[in-house]
């Protein structure tokens, strides 16, 4: 009854296997040279990423961190990159849209996970500034959030109420990580691999829009007092 | 009062004794005072006695600007100050200082900036200050950094009495509009039953007409509605949205700073018969999360007067449940009801005696820690919060096993956690507080907790899923277990937190049960399925199931939930033996408590309303059981999954119709290799004592 994905064959080290890269966040050129290198007619240089114009690697998943201040993510990239029982390639990137110039070597991409440092308020514009630049398809599953920085007492309580409404309104989850320890990496690490497995299809019975259903939450948190009166 | 008190140290006393001296002795004394003033030169020569000697004698009208040994001895003062903080004597000399304006307002607010107590602040200097405050020439911002500091010192005054002499004084600065808020908090913690009169109850009222229904007032009223509620007749919601905010931030990290490099303080676990554990006021330093002192209202010098009235016994000085018996009814608790989670006495003695302003008073002293430590920390090492955080949840937990309950405000901080929790910070102890939770009314218990908690569930490892499902499991023990005693207590609510309590009628508690079931029933077929299955995960979810399947008969509840076929199926199709096992056992289980469920309802003839889908449900359920397991006449039934026979027969599995049952099953394989080697045994054996081997089919 139990499905295992089967052990990586000969495995060398994690980075062999597994990648990082860095997609930059220049604002693709509009030059002529560039729009006549891309594929389709109607491709404009500010193209939104789509999710299935690529065929799926063979037991692998690609991620995408998008993180305004580019710290967490380097260290979550680290820890994702050491798992085991499938390829996990992760791309990094500071906004969206992503350069038009690494297109064609740019894989399928799984899930877009959007980083915000509830602390910083450049940080949330950032990220709802690059929602727009996904293609819609993203919206189902493969698109999640992640806070960090939730139980500061510098952040205002204003910030998570917008970022928790745009979860909601988008259908993505959300997910509160601790960035300050190695245990609260390793944990954020953890639950961003579960809902990689599922929206890379690795998951038996189970799709990214399936889970994204589970997992979606309401904009409505008037638990300030629960009054039982 | 002023004028007798001897604040200062050595210094003075060298001026003012030689004068008060007569003649005649002054001969006799004079080794004496040789002796005493080499000492105090070397003394004196000391930077910041120096310094404070500057602040204490200082003339009036001394101008500031350009006065260069006042910012040297200022700078002295400060440093001191960060680095290890002011001895109770400093913080006299420096207060009487800043508050009587000698030199001008410009100092004053800098002053009560830097005033960080090493140890204890002394309450006379509290006192002085507030007369100050009355004066009326200091500055209104001013006024509010000094209530701000006295509050968050307060826990370090180290006696309250005359304090609390002067309630009334501090009262009147409650119609300044800008003091009002903090005055409001600085009276909350002061408020005894005495200190509630009419007139304050009015004043308070008519403020809130000019300034509307604020937080402040509202709890102000409720402590005193709390200790006279015929004097206080407004109608106060149970919880009060945010009460008191907190107003430590200019001390508060220097504060930690002092208390850090003064060492940790050990703390003890919650001792069977003895109070807490007495220390040297020297060394008591504590952190800031740990729990206080127990220490009496009443300062040590007045101790030992006879108090001739009342006689009222301090909690810290009763060491034995002997002794609480004999004083029970003129116990007096201490000022920091903190300290009362760590002596089993005094739980003991909270529990029993109700006493509602104590409980009001412990809920504001917990979830303010609560909040300050989890919710709205700063940017801290995270090392060094677990590091404190740990004992302190600990502690917490034990005194809610203690008492078999748990704590109105640590159930409020927990759903405010659960939003910004990411399933790994302080996991066993965030589930073990979730455990202790009253119960939740029905409307509200998906908001409240459904939803958190199953954003976490499915995006979260298996092992956090096993320990969610067993944490909901305790959980539903739990309310089943106050159910049962509740009902057999025919309406007297015994609960720790009566005087918030819901007033919750059979059918409300029912619906809560209900909801609670179907969610974790949810929870576990979703599981099950996106783990494949996983047996540990099983194994947690029949734990739950084991539960649920006796609410009538362990718990006298009249109502039976059957598992969802996300449960049944995986458990009934498992590859490991002891699943079956125990499912077959809950089976089992549900037939006797449906049985006398019926019996009971013919004898009674009370309208039980055993549903009849439940009925229909778990019938189908065993038919579905015995025909895989014992007829193997699997898939001749309808499982909610309906395979046609050619698909069947396409699969090529010969006898299809007997893959599950008790000899096919996988679960039994290792039985059966087991009866295979035995028999291989046995065929060893003499002819005379070979076996006869029974009628099983061996495929």
């Amino acid at each position: 009854m139990t499905s295992r994905l089967p052990p990586r064959g000969n495995v060398t080290t994690s980075y062999a296997h597994s990648e990082k890269k860095r997609d930059g966040s220049t604002v693709p050129a509009t030059s002529p040279s560039v729009r006549a290198r891309v594929r389709g007619a109607e491709r404009s240089s500010m193209a939104p990423l789509r999710p299935l114009s690529r065929l799926p690697g063979l037991n692998s998943a690609n991620v995408l961190l998008v993180e305004s201040e580019e710290q967490f993510q380097q260290r979550l990239a680290d820890r994702l990159v050491e798992e085991t029982t499938f390829t996990v390639n992760v791309r990094l990137a500071k906004s969206l849209p992503l350069p038009v110039e690494n297109e064609e070597s740019r894989p399928r991409i799984d899930l877009v996970v959007f980083i915000i440092n509830l602390t910083s308020e450049l940080s949330l514009q950032s990220a709802e500034a690059s929602v727009k630049c996904l293609d819609h398809r993203y919206f189902l599953g493969k698109v999640s959030f992640m806070v960090t920085n939730a139980r500061n007492v510098a952040a205002p309580g204003e910030r998570l109420d917008a970022v928790r409404k745009l979860a909601a309104s988008l259908h993505c989850a959300l997910l509160f990580a601790e960035d300050q320890t190695p245990d609260g990496v390793t944990n954020a690490t953890e639950r961003l691999l579960t809902i990689l497995k599922v929206a890379a299809g690795l998951v038996p019975m189970t799709t990214a829009l399936y889970l994204s259903n589970l997992t979606r939450g309401t904009a409505l948190r008037d638990i300030d007092q629960p009054s039982f009166d | 009062m002023a004028a007798t008190l001897s604040l200062t140290g050595p210094p003075d006393l060298d001026l003012s004794s030689a004068s008060d001296l007569s003649v005649s002795s002054r001969s006799s004394n004079r080794s004496l005072r040789v002796a005493e003033k080499e000492r105090k030169k070397k003394k004196a020569e000391d930077p910041f006695v120096l310094a404070l000697k500057y602040f204490s004698d200082v003339e009036a009208g001394t101008p500031v600007n350009g006065n260069d040994e006042v910012e040297r001895n200022m700078v002295l003062v400060e440093k001191l100050a960060y680095s290890k903080g002011l001895s109770p004597e400093a913080i006299s000399i420096m207060l009487e200082f800043a508050m009587s304006l000698r030199m001008g307002t410009s100092l004053c607010a800098r002053v009560l900036k830097c005033l960080i107590p090493a140890t204890l602040v002394p309450q006379e200097a509290v006192v002085r200050a507030v007369v100050w405050l009355s004066v009326g020439k200091i500055p209104v911002s001013t006024q509010i950094l000094f209530i701000k500091w006295v509050l968050t010192v307060f826990d370090m005054i180290d006696a309250k009495d005359q304090l609390r002499a002067v309630y009334g004084f501090i009262f009147n600065f409650v119609t300044e509009e800008n003091l009002c808020p903090f005055i409001c908090h600085l009276l909350y913690l002061l408020t005894r039953k005495e200190s509630v009169r009419v007139f304050r109850v009015r004043k308070l009222l008519e403020l809130q007409s000019r300034l509307g229904r604020q937080p402040f007032l509202l709890s102000l009223l409720s402590l005193y509605k709390v200790f006279c509620p015929e004097m206080v007749m407004l109608s106060i919601p149970s919880r009060i949205k945010s009460g008191f905010r907190n107003h430590n931030m200019p001390w508060k990290s220097a504060l930690i700073a002092v208390q850090k490099g003064a060492g940790p303080h050990v703390a003890a676990g919650i001792s069977p018969a003895s109070t807490t554990i007495k220390t040297n006021p020297r060394k008591r330093k504590r952190c800031h999360l740990e729990l206080p002192v127990m220490t009496s209202v009443v300062s040590k010098e007045a101790q030992t007067e006879p108090s001739s009235c009342g006689k009222v016994v301090p909690l810290v000085q009763l060491h034995s449940f002997a002794q609480l018996l004999e004083n029970m009814h003129r116990i007096e608790l201490p000022a920091q009801m903190g300290s009362l989670l760590g002596s089993s006495l005094a739980l003991q003695y909270l529990d029993c005696v109700q006493d509602e302003s104590a409980l009001l008073r412990l809920n504001f002293w917990l979830g303010y820690a609560l909040h300050e430590e989890f919710l709205f920390c700063g940017d801290r090492g995270a090392s060094q919060n677990s590091q404190e955080a740990l004992p302190f949840l600990d502690r917490l937990l034990s005194t809610q096993h203690f008492l078999q309950e748990g704590f109105s405000c640590s159930e409020a901080f927990l759903y405010k956690f659960l939003n910004v929790w990411d399933g790994s910070l302080l996991r066993p102890q965030i589930l073990g507080l979730l455990s202790n939770i009253p119960v939740v009314p029905s409307a509200q218990i998906r908001q409240l907790l459904f939803e958190p908690l199953m954003q976490l569930f499915f995006t979260s490892s298996l092992f956090f899923k096993c320990g969610l499902m067993e944490c909901l499991n305790n959980m539903l023990l739990k309310w089943l277990t106050w159910h049962s005693v509740y009902a057999l207590e025919d309406d007297l609510d015994i609960s720790l937190n009566s005087h918030t309590s819901i007033n919750m009628t059979l059918s409300g508690f029912k619906d809560s049960v209900m909801e609670l079931v179907d969610f974790v029933g949810r929870l576990a077929s979703l599981g099950l399925q996106l783990e494949g299955c996983h047996s540990l995960l099983l194994s947690f979810v029949l734990d739950f199931y084991e539960t649920v399947c006796d609410m009538f008969m362990k718990y006298g509840l009249p109502l039976v939930v059957m598992p969802p076929p996300g449960v049944f199926y995986p458990a009934l199709f498992a590859t490991d033996p002891v699943s079956v096992d125990r499912l077959a056992y809950i089976m089992h289980r549900y037939k006797v408590n449906f049985t006398s469920a019926k019996s009971q309802e013919e004898l009674t003839k009370q309208a039980f309303h055993i549903s009849r889908q439940m009925v229909r449900e778990f019938n189908h359920y065993i038919i579905v059981m015995v025909n895989c397991l014992w007829n193997s006449k699997m898939f001749q039934l309808d499982m909610g999954l309906s395979l046609g026979e050619d698909l069947l027969l396409k699969s090529k599995v010969p006898q299809y119709w007997a893959s599950f049952d008790l000899v096919h099953h996988p679960a039994f394989m290792s039985y059966a290799v087991d009866f295979h080697h035995r028999q291989n045994e046995n065929k060893m054996v003499p002819a005379s004592k070979r076996y006869t081997s029974n009628q099983c089919a061996t495929s």
